[in-house]
C-alpha cells in the first residue's frame, strides 16, 4: 500500500484514542476545562453510564462567540502561548486536545456566553463536523453535551464495560475533584438522581464527609502544616490509625491540584503509618502537593495521571515526614470528641494522686517514673520517627481485669479495654528500643570479605555516606564500579543471617528517603525479643497493683494505642457511646 | 506381606529412620515409613529426598510383600505396644496394615509401597572404610560450623576433602570456621572433594553412636549422592553443588600472643559472659595478660549488657607474646569449647582486628577459626 498522510478525521479519531478512553475521561476533560475556566459551581450529568449522554455545565468564564468554532480545532488552547509556558503551567489542561477528541467521536453540543457578551453560542459538532452555529440564550458560562459516544468507533464502543462499571469511574473523578477543589461545588447526577454533591464552602473535611461518610470524615486527621512553609506544601487529611482499609486505593494524591498515581508517593503515606497497622492494612489518605510548577512536569502521558518530579526524594521525604508528624501529634483523638467532664481531677493531680499512692505499695515506684520522664531523645541520623514527644493516653483508673486477658480501665473520656499483652510488648518495646538506642554498636568481622554488587544509585549513596555506615558497624570498601567489598556487618544483621546484598540495599534505600538506617532491623529485632521472652501472656492473673503499673507505664508510652506488630493495645467506649449504647 | 518381629527392635528401627520422614511435604508418601521384607530380614525406609535412611531388622517372614505406613501414627502406636512379637499382615486391597501384639491389636492404613521413592543402596564392594570414633567426633567438631541459613547453600555444607590417606571436613559459616583431618585406613587413589549437608552429616553423627566396625562411604556413580554404611543401617544424602570457599586462605599462618587455657574454666567463663552477652550482640572481651618470670598470666573474660549489668572473670593463662584485647561472639567459643574435647585450649592471636585461632592442645588435627568483633567508630 502507498504511503499517505492520514485525513484528519482519521488523525483525530486515533488521538481522541489517547484522550478519551471511556466516558469518565469526557467528563474529567470537560471538568477541568471548567475548572480552569474559573468555576465555582459544576453540574454532571449522566445517562446509561454516560454511553448515551454526558452534559457538563458550569459557571465559569465562558468562551467568547468569535472563538467557539476554533474551540474545536487540534492544539487550540487559550491556556498557554508558548513551550516556556509548559515549564509554569498552572491550568490543568494545556495541550488543547480534549475538545477536539471528544467532538471527533461523538455529538457535542456546546452551548457558552461570556460574561461580557449579551448573547450566547450554540455550536453542534458531529463526528468532527460541524453541523450548527447559532446564537443562543444561556446565563455566562458554558455548557458541553456529548451524546452516542464512540458512535463512529464501533471498536471502541465495544470495550465499553457496564453501565454500572463507567457509572463507577465516572464517580471516582467527580470526587477526585470535588476533593481537590473544596471551594469548588461539584454536583453529579445519574439518571437524573443526584449522588453526589459537593459542598464548595471550601473546607475539604466537609467533602471528606460527602465522599466517606461522616464517621470517617470527622475522624480523619488534618495534616499539620510545617513551620515555616517549606518550598514542597503538603496538606490534606490522613486516617488515624485505628482506621485502615484492606488496600492502598484509598491513598489519593494530588500534585498541584491534579489527580495523580505515584507508587512512591503512596508508599510513602503507608510507610508513615510504620507499625501502627496490622500488617496488610492500609491507611485512608487524602494528600495533596504543592509545589512549583518548574519542579514538577505534568506533560508525561496525555491522561496527566502521571507525573515526574524534579527532586522526587525531596517530595517522597516530605510526604512521609509530614504524615508521621501528624500522626504522631494528632493521634490519639478520642473516638467520640469531648471535653473532660469539670468534675474529673486535672490529668497532674490524678496522676501524682496515684502515684503517691503506689509508692506506698512499691518504694521504687517513684524512680522509675523519673526513668521514664528522663529518657533521652533518641538521638539517631536522620532522627528516629519515635523520638517526637507526642500526646499521650489520658490517666486511666484500673477497675479490674476480665478472662486473664483484659484490663478494665475508666478514664477521663468512658471505657478503656486494654489489651494486657498488647498494652505490656508497646512499653517493653519503647523502652528496649530506648536501650538499644544508646548501646553501643557492635561489628563481626567476616572470615573472607565479600563482594556485593549494588545497583549504582545504592553504590553512589552508600559512597556518600561512609561515615555513618561506619558508625553502624558495617565495614565496606569500594571494589571498582558498583560492586563493594564487605569487611564486616553490625552484629545484629550478622545474627539474622541477614543477606549482605539486601542489608545495603536496605541501607542506601533508607539514607535516600532520610530515615535512620537499619531502624526496621533493630525494631524487628526488638519486637521479636520482646514478644517471646519478656512481655506477659494472655491468661496471666494480675494484681491490681501490676495492673496500675502497667497502665501507669503505657501512659508514658509515646505510641500507647498500637503494639509493635500494629494490632491495637485498647477498645475505647467514650461516656457518649455508653449512653446511645443504654439508649440514655 | 505378613512378618513377625519384636517391638524392642521395630520400636528402635524405626527411631532410627524417623528423623528423615519429611515432617510436612506435599508428597504424602513422604511422611511414610517403608516397611519391606528381604531375605528373612524386614526393612525399614525414610527419606524427606535430601537424606534417606534404611535400617534393617530381624523379622522372621511368612510371606514377602512391602507397603508404607504414616510415620507419626505408627511410630507413636509401636512404642505404645507391649514388649513382645509383634506379628504384622497387609490386606493388599486396602493397603492396610494389621498389627498383633500380645493383646493389643490395631489396623494402620498405608499407601502403596510402589509410590515410595527409591532409596539407593550400595551396589557391590568398593568404597572408603573410616573409623566410626573418629568420624563421629570430627562431625561433632565441624557440623555446627556450617551456615544454617539457606542464602548461602554451598555453606550449610560441610566440604569432605578426600586426599591420600586423610579425610578432612571443613564448614564455615561466614563468622567461623572449623576444620578437621583424620586419617583413612586405606588412601585413596585419587583426591576429590564432597559437600555434604550439615544436617546429613549431624543425623549419621547420631545414628552412629553404637557403630563399632568402620563406616564405608561410597559416592554414587552419577557424584550427586553420597552413602554411608553402618552395619544394619544405610544413610543417603544429596551432596550440594558448588564450590567451597579455600578455607587453608582463612586459617591465618602467624601468631602474636599464644595463651594455653583450661577448657572447663574457659567454658564456664563464657557461660558466665553469656548471661549478660545475649543482651549485647554476645560480645565478650578478652584481655590477655601476659605474667612475669614470678607470676603467672592471666585471661580476662568480660561481658557487659546495658540493661542488666557485667561480668568479669579472670583464668589462669600460660601465655607466649604480647597482650592483647580482642572481642568474641561469646556463643561461637560456647559452641567450640564444649567439642574440642581436650583439657586444654590454645587460643592464638595477632591484633584485636585479626582473626582468632582456637586448636586443642596436644592435637594438630584441629583448627577453629573466629573472627573477632569490635565496637563500632
Amino acid at each position: 500500500m502507498p504511503i499517505r498522510v492520514l485525513p484528519e478525521q482519521v488523525a483525530s479519531q486515533i488521538a481522541a484514542g489517547e484522550v478519551v478512553e471511556r466516558p469518565s475521561s469526557v467528563v474529567k476533560e470537560l471538568v477541568e476545562n471548567s475548572i480552569d475556566a474559573g468555576a465555582r459551581d459544576v453540574q454532571v450529568e449522566t445517562r446509561a453510564g454516560g454511553k448515551r449522554f454526558i452534559r457538563v455545565s458550569d459557571d465559569g468564564d465562558g468562551v467568547p462567540a468569535a472563538e467557539v468554532e476554533i474551540a474545536f480545532h487540534r492544539h487550540a488552547t487559550s491556556k498557554l502561548v508558548t513551550a516556556e509556558d509548559l515549564a509554569r503551567i498552572t491550568t490543568l489542561g494545556f495541550r488543547g486536545e480534549a475538545l477536539a477528541s471528544i467532538a471527533a467521536v461523538s455529538r457535542v453540543t456546546f452551548v457558552t456566553r461570556s460574561a461580557d457578551e449579551p448573547m450566547g453560542t450554540l455550536l453542534r459538532v458531529e463526528g468532527g463536523q460541524v453541523t450548527a452555529l447559532q446564537e443562543s440564550g444561556r446565563p455566562p458560562g458554558t455548557s458541553v453535551t456529548v451524546e452516542d459516544l464512540f458512535f463512529n468507533v464501533p471498536a471502541r464502543r465495544k470495550f465499553l464495560r457496564t453501565e454500572r462499571t463507567e457509572r463507577r469511574h465516572i464517580d471516582a473523578w467527580l470526587t477526585r475533584y470535588g476533593l481537590a477543589y473544596p471551594g469548588l461545588r461539584v454536583t453529579l447526577s445519574h439518571d437524573g438522581r443526584t449522588v453526589f454533591q459537593s459542598p464548595g464552602n471550601d473546607r475539604l473535611r466537609d467533602v471528606m464527609i460527602a465522599v466517606y461518610g461522616l464517621e470517617v470524615g470527622a475522624a480523619v486527621l488534618q495534616i499539620v502544616p510545617e513551620e515555616p512553609p517549606p518550598e514542597v506544601r503538603v496538606s490534606g487529611f490522613v486516617s488515624p490509625p485505628a482506621l485502615h482499609r484492606a488496600n492502598r486505593s484509598y491513598i489519593t494524591l494530588f500534585v498541584n491540584g491534579r489527580w495523580v498515581q505515584d507508587a512512591g508517593l503512596t508508599y510513602a503515606v503507608i510507610q508513615a503509618y510504620h507499625t501502627l497497622l496490622p500488617s496488610g492494612r492500609y491507611p485512608l489518605a487524602v494528600v495533596m502537593v504543592d509545589l512549583p510548577p518548574a519542579d514538577v512536569d505534568v506533560n508525561v502521558h496525555p491522561a496527566k495521571s502521571e507525573v515526574r518530579f524534579r527532586d522526587g526524594d525531596a517530595v517522597f521525604r516530605a510526604v512521609q515526614k509530614a504524615v508521621r508528624r501528624t500522626l504522631l501529634q494528632r493521634s490519639p483523638v478520642p473516638i467520640t470528641p469531648s471535653a473532660p467532664p469539670a468534675t474529673w481531677p486535672t490529668e497532674t493531680s490524678a496522676a501524682s494522686q496515684r502515684r503517691e499512692q503506689l509508692a506506698h505499695l512499691r518504694p521504687r515506684q517513684s524512680d522509675r517514673q523519673f526513668q521514664f520522664e528522663q529518657r533521652p531523645a533518641v538521638g539517631a541520623p536522620g532522627e528516629s520517627v519515635l523520638a517526637a514527644a507526642t500526646e499521650r493516653l489520658p490517666p486511666l483508673r484500673v477497675v479490674g481485669q476480665i478472662g486473664g486477658t483484659y484490663v478494665v480501665a475508666e478514664g477521663p473520656e468512658g471505657l478503656y479495654l486494654i489489651d494486657q499483652h498488647a498494652a505490656h510488648e508497646r512499653v517493653l518495646f519503647e523502652r528496649l528500643l530506648a536501650e538499644r538506642e544508646r548501646a553501643e554498636v557492635v561489628s563481626q568481622a567476616l572470615l573472607n570479605p565479600q563482594s556485593v554488587d549494588l545497583s549504582p544509585e545504592a553504590a553512589g549513596m552508600l559512597e556518600e555516606h561512609r561515615e555513618t555506615l561506619d558508625s553502624l558497624g558495617f565495614e565496606i570498601e569500594p571494589f571498582g564500579g558498583a560492586t563493594v567489598l564487605v569487611r564486616a556487618l553490625p552484629a545484629l544483621v550478622a545474627e539474622q543471617n541477614s543477606d549482605p546484598l539486601q542489608v545495603l540495599e536496605d541501607v542506601a534505600a533508607a539514607l535516600v528517603v532520610g530515615d535512620a538506617p537499619l531502624s526496621g532491623r533493630v525494631e524487628e529485632a526488638v519486637a521479636r525479643q520482646v514478644c517471646k521472652r519478656f512481655a506477659i501472656k494472655a491468661g496471666q492473673v494480675m494484681t491490681t497493683a501490676e495492673m496500675e503499673e502497667l497502665i501507669r507505664a503505657l501512659e508514658g508510652c509515646t505510641n500507647p494505642r498500637t503494639c509493635p506488630h500494629g494490632r491495637p493495645t485498647m477498645i475505647h467506649l467514650s461516656v457518649a457511646q455508653l449512653a446511645r449504647e443504654f439508649g440514655r | 506381606m505378613k512378618v513377625s518381629c519384636l517391638q524392642e527392635n521395630l520400636s528402635k528401627g524405626l527411631s532410627i529412620v524417623g528423623r528423615a520422614v519429611s515432617p510436612r511435604s506435599t508428597l504424602p508418601v513422604l511422611s511414610n515409613v517403608l516397611l519391606a521384607t528381604e531375605a528373612g530380614r524386614l526393612e525399614l525406609s525414610a527419606t524427606n529426598l535430601e537424606v534417606g535412611i534404611n535400617c534393617w531388622i530381624g523379622a522372621k517372614v511368612e510371606e514377602d510383600g512391602a507397603t508404607t505406613v504414616p510415620a507419626r501414627t505408627f511410630i507413636d502406636l509401636v512404642n505404645a505396644l507391649p514388649p513382645e512379637q509383634v506379628d504384622m499382615e497387609l490386606v493388599v486391597q486396602t493397603q492396610t496394615l494389621n498389627l498383633r501384639a500380645g493383646r493389643s491389636e490395631a489396623n494402620v492404613k498405608g499407601i502403596d509401597a510402589q509410590e515410595f521413592p527409591l532409596v539407593p543402596v550400595p551396589e557391590g564392594e568398593g568404597g572408603i572404610s573410616i573409623e566410626a570414633d573418629a568420624l563421629r567426633t570430627a562431625i561433632s567438631q565441624v557440623a555446627f560450623a556450617a551456615a544454617t541459613d539457606e542464602s548461602r547453600p554451598i555453606l550449610t555444607g560441610v566440604l569432605a576433602k578426600f586426599e591420600e590417606d586423610q579425610l578432612t571436613l571443613a564448614a564455615a559459616d561466614g563468622f567461623r570456621l572449623s576444620v578437621r583431618t583424620i586419617p583413612l585406613p586405606q588412601p585413596v587413589p585419587d583426591p576429590f572433594s564432597i559437600i555434604i549437608p550439615a544436617r546429613a552429616l549431624v543425623e549419621l553423627g547420631r545414628i552412629s553412636g553404637e557403630q563399632e566396625d568402620p563406616i564405608i562411604i561410597t559416592i554414587t556413580p552419577t557424584r550427586n549422592q553420597v552413602l554411608f554404611q553402618l552395619t544394619d543401617i544405610v544413610l543417603v544424602s544429596q551432596l550440594i553443588d558448588g564450590n567451597f570457599p579455600d578455607y587453608r586462605q582463612i586459617i591465618p599462618q602467624d601468631w602474636m600472643t599464644r595463651s594455653v587455657l583450661d577448657t572447663a574454666a574457659f567454658l564456664k567463663a563464657c557461660k558466665t559472659a553469656l548471661i549478660f552477652a545475649r543482651d549485647a550482640a554476645h560480645i565478650t572481651r578478652m584481655h590477655v595478660k601476659p605474667g612475669s618470670d614470678l607470676s603467672p598470666g592471666h585471661l580476662v573474660v568480660s561481658a557487659t549488657s546495658a540493661e542488666t549489668g557485667d561480668d568479669v572473670s579472670e583464668l589462669d593463662a600460660n601465655i607466649e607474646g604480647e597482650g592483647v584485647e580482642i572481642a568474641f561472639n561469646v556463643k561461637y567459643l560456647i559452641d567450640l569449647l564444649s567439642v574440642i574435647g581436650t583439657p586444654q585450649v590454645a587460643l592464638y592471636t595477632t591484633t584485636s582486628s585479626s582473626p582468632g585461632v582456637l586448636r586443642p592442645v596436644g592435637d594438630v588435627d584441629y583448627t577453629h577459626v573466629i573472627m573477632p568483633m569490635h565496637l563500632g567508630r
